[in-house]
């Protein structure tokens, strides 16, 4: 045993001095151009709806509310339940195949402009920049002695970092209980336990991913890094150094174009804006998110020397080896047939969704009662549950056997919107039309204002056979 | 040789990534599980029958969502343990 061990604890030391090398700082240099542009605005777009969305007001209630403490979501007009749980997984794939489709055709377009880790990263660099200064700024003062200064910048950062990360937190719960009630608690400091632990939880995620994980999401917990390289072919986009025109690579006087040397000027700014701290000219990394801040700085250098832009940039692997680009292949076909029918699947039956849920619970103390009469008696609750955004009436009857009654009050059940109602009916019939000990029965239930609301519930009669 | 190779790298990985593996499939996978099982299950239900009428809908779903992520911890946690090399088998007819 022992002499096993041995190897393992002396390897322990360099293990873990790696471990240290390999965590670098990586300190993205701002960049401005197209892609940065179209990046800022995505990552404006998207705060925006997130931290926008849960406040504006639809009908009397909050525009997007997933309530779980009352198990219903509102989006807009409608109000889904559990019971449209399809219409979830339903959205949920057609996410999914809709990232397909892009990765194939655009590789990681996902990554570089719309995925959170990337937004909320983008949005602590600016706060990062804004508060520590440029990349120079920050690494000198990571390298200086702790002083009064350096704290007092760091104590800042941090201080909105946290703030940020809250509002985060309280804006994420705020999707899940309505927002205006939760900020009057919140100012009222009367902040429920699970509201304030999940409040501080995805606060906490917001900053340890964005401020200090960065990354180190994309390289080591996405689960869509390890995988994309698999939807790309040789006509997806890529972004790509020209190593034909870039090598061999060399510093040179301005404006000058030295013979015997490619376009690369090896000023390492790809490098020094790659928020993942790769090098492009290393070729296709599955580390690179795509985010094209390589091909801005590399034109704007190219621009200052003269050259043609485009030494890095979008292209696929066809182009780059001078053959011709199909945009539209089995694959791309593939994912958009699949992805236009289920979007329409979707949509077909979120339109023609009935409003209205029946569930039929019998009565679990007898299975039958005789009446005076001699009627056979089966007592049932409806739930019924009105998923429309009115309140409306409704009528119950039921039919399946002969002669058979309704009693209760089954008519004109009034059940406010988003609410359920038990309605206590009896059903009598008389034995000798009962042709077995369980006939099956249809109640109906349907509504007086909208005719869409309208079902048809099988039960069980049970009864003695004569 | 190349098991050796294999289980070298296994252990030189960096502990970020060896406690992601742990927390971070579980965390994946108790989102869904929560999600899945409280599509059928009510918490507060739940609550009822398990004799506390006090826990809420909100603090059913987060002590379902921490129960099932530990659960997932405790499964990844079992697969990284047993996927440690074993000390070669010591085999005694060759030795004599």
């Amino acid at each position: 045993m022992s002499t096993d061990k041995q190897p393992a604890s002396a390897n322990e030391a360099p293990v873990e001095q790696e471990l240290y090398k390999k965590r670098q700082k990586i300190y993205p240099r701002e960049v401005h151009g197209v892609f940065a542009l179209l990046r800022n605005l995505a990552m404006l777009a998207l705060l925006g709806l997130f931290y926008g969305l849960c406040w504006i007001q639809w009908n009397g209630h909050q525009a997007v509310l997933f309530d779980l403490p009352a198990r219903k979501f509102y989006i807009f007009g409608w109000t889904f339940w559990p019971q449209d749980f399809f219409f979830l997984t339903l959205l949920l794939i057609i996410s999914a195949l809709a990232l397909f489709f892009f990765t194939a055709l655009a590789g990681r377009l996902w990554c570089g402009f719309a995925c959170p880790q990337t937004v909320w990263t983008e949005i602590f660099l600016w706060f990062e920049r804004k508060i520590e200064g440029s990349r120079q700024k920050q690494i000198k003062l990571d390298k200086a002695p702790m002083s009064a200064r350096k704290f007092g910048i760091k104590a800042s950062k941090h201080a909105v970092w946290l703030l940020f990360s809250l509002w985060t937190g309280f804006t994420f719960v705020g999707y899940f209980t309505p927002i205006k009630e939760l900020w009057d608690s919140m100012l009222a400091l009367t902040l429920g336990p699970w509201e304030t632990f999940w409040i501080l939880f995805y606060g906490f995620a917001t900053y340890g991913n964005a401020g200090w994980m960065r990354e180190q999401v994309c390289i080591y917990m996405c689960p869509y890094a390890r995988f994309q390289s698999a939807m790309f072919d040789k006509n997806t986009l890529i972004i790509s150094y020209d190593e034909k025109r870039g090598e061999p690579r060399g510093s040179r006087k301005r404006g000058t174009r030295p013979a015997e040397k490619g376009d690369c000027i090896d000023c390492g700014l790809c490098v020094q804006v790659c928020p993942t701290g790769i090098d492009i000219r290393d070729g296709l990394q599955y580390q690179c998110i795509g985010c094209a801040a390589c091909i801005d700085i590399c034109d704007d250098v190219m621009d200052k020397m003269g050259y043609e832009k485009g030494l890095v940039k979008y292209t696929t692997e066809n182009a780059l080896s001078g053959k011709h680009v199909r945009l539209l292949r089995p694959r791309v076909i593939f994912y958009s047939m699949l992805l236009l029918l289920l979007t329409a699947g979707l949509i077909y039956g979120i339109a023609t969704r009935v409003p209205l849920e029946v569930n039929i619970i019998r009565d679990r103390n007898a299975l039958f009662n005789t009446t005076n009469e001699g009627l056979v008696e089966n007592v049932y609750t409806l739930k019924v549950i009105n998923m429309d955004s009115e309140p409306r009436t409704f009528d119950v009857s039921v039919t399946g056997i002969e002669g058979m009654k309704l009693l209760g009050d089954t008519e004109a059940v009034r059940v406010e919107t988003g609410a359920v109602k038990d309605v206590l009916v009896r059903v009598h019939a008389d034995p000798v039309n009962l042709k077995s000990r369980s006939s099956e029965i249809e109640f109906h239930v349907e509504s007086r204002e909208n005719p869409d609301a309208k079902v048809e519930e099988n039960g069980r009669f049970l009864g003695p056979v004569l | 040789m190349s098991n050796d190779t294999q289980a070298q790298t296994e252990h030189n990985l960096p502990v970020v990534q060896r406690i992601i593996s742990v927390l971070w499939p579980s965390f994946l996978v108790a989102s869904l599980a929560t999600v899945l099982f409280f599509v059928v299950f009510d918490p507060q239900e739940l609550g009822m029958l398990a004799g506390l009428p006090e826990v809420t809908r909100t603090g059913g779903y987060t002590i379902g969502f921490f129960f099932f992520w530990f659960m997932g911890a405790l499964g990844c946690a079992l697969t990284c343990y047993f996927r440690k090399p074993c000390p070669p088998r010591i085999r005694t007819d060759q030795a004599d």
